[in-house]
């Protein structure tokens, strides 16, 4: 066996341990992000093998794989990323908040009657269903069905501020992340 | 003592290194404590790893176009991994997927404090 051939076990082998400590973390992980850069890790140790591979071998058969995965690889880690759940421990407080004032939209059916009763208990729901309503995605949900148009400028400056709740309550229902805005 | 033996011994070499920046990644992987620190180590494999592998590939076809396509994929690797770890890694700290106790310096939490005072708004940091 000469240098190469050395070199090319020992990488293959140094890469099969960092599937493998890859992988228990995929099954340990506490949380699904966790778990997403530990997938992550291992597509990009996918493409290394490939890479050990074509360099042993001299064959260019799989660089395609490899450019394709650096073009694409991210999307998965973005798209898992964007619904994540809240866990911290005061955040069933905040949960309960924002159904409290997702019913209060939903008491008034004139403004938009097509839309559904309760939006927060349905839908699709990570972690086996315990969690009610992401954080960063409720106040989404609380802003379309409130109707308001969130291209001025002064209510974007309005939130950073530290002003009053009667303030903002005269911007009427405009904003409807505050709670009791839209009666 | 060739150039063929020079290089050998150098894409050798590269693919060790690209080896050991993957075991790296799987132990800091399992034995960091928390999300923020676990991405620290992940993304080793992505960039140097993958260079060092890129290089010895590069090294042993011995063809200069080919060099520029394994040169390309590692600048796409490099444009979209930060794409990937900002992104989860501002989902990990909205979402209090982290341990605060192990930051040294949280410059964001005065600012998210500021935000989150009022009730519903997205936490997420707005220009002054």
């Amino acid at each position: 066996m000469s240098l190469l051939d050395y070199a090319y076990w020992i990488t293959q082998f140094l890469l099969a341990l960092g599937v493998l400590c890859a992988v228990y973390r995929v099954y340990k992980g506490p949380s699904v992000l966790d778990r997403v850069i530990s997938v992550d890790v291992i597509l990009i140790i996918v493409g290394s093998v490939m890479l050990v591979e074509m360099a042993y071998s001299g064959s260019t058969d799989y660089i395609l794989f490899v450019v394709v995965t650096a073009v694409i690889g991210f999307l998965g880690a973005v798209a898992i990323a964007r619904y994540v759940a809240v866990r911290e421990p005061d955040s069933e407080g905040r949960v309960r908040r924002a159904e409290a004032e997702a019913r209060a939209i939903t008491g008034e059916p004139a403004s938009e009657p097509e839309t559904p009763r309760s939006p927060w208990g349905t839908g699709a729901q990570p972690h086996g269903g315990t969690l009610i309503e992401d954080e960063s995605t409720s106040w989404f949900t609380a802003l379309a069905r409130s109707g308001f148009v969130p291209s001025r400028s002064k209510d974007r400056s309005a939130t950073t501020d530290s002003e009053t709740t009667e303030e903002r309550r005269d911007q009427g229902s405009d904003n409807s992340s505050e709670p009791g805005g839209a009666k | 003592m060739t150039l063929d033996t020079v290089l050998d011994g150098t894409a050798a070499l590269f693919l060790v290194v690209g080896g050991l920046m993957s075991l790296a990644a799987g132990i800091g992987l399992v034995r960091f404590p928390d999300l923020h620190s676990r991405m620290h180590a992940a993304t080793k494999p992505q960039v140097l790893g993958l260079l060092m592998l890129v290089l010895a590939a590069a090294i042993m076809w011995r063809s200069w176009s080919w060099v520029a396509i394994a040169l390309l994929a590692w600048g796409l690797m490099i444009l979209t991994a930060p794409v990937s770890a900002h992104v989860v890694g501002r989902a990990g700290y909205r979402t209090k997927h982290m341990r605060a106790d192990l930051l040294a310096d949280d410059e964001l939490a005065t600012a998210v404090d500021r935000v989150s005072r009022h009730g519903g708004v997205r936490r997420e940091v707005k220009d002054d």
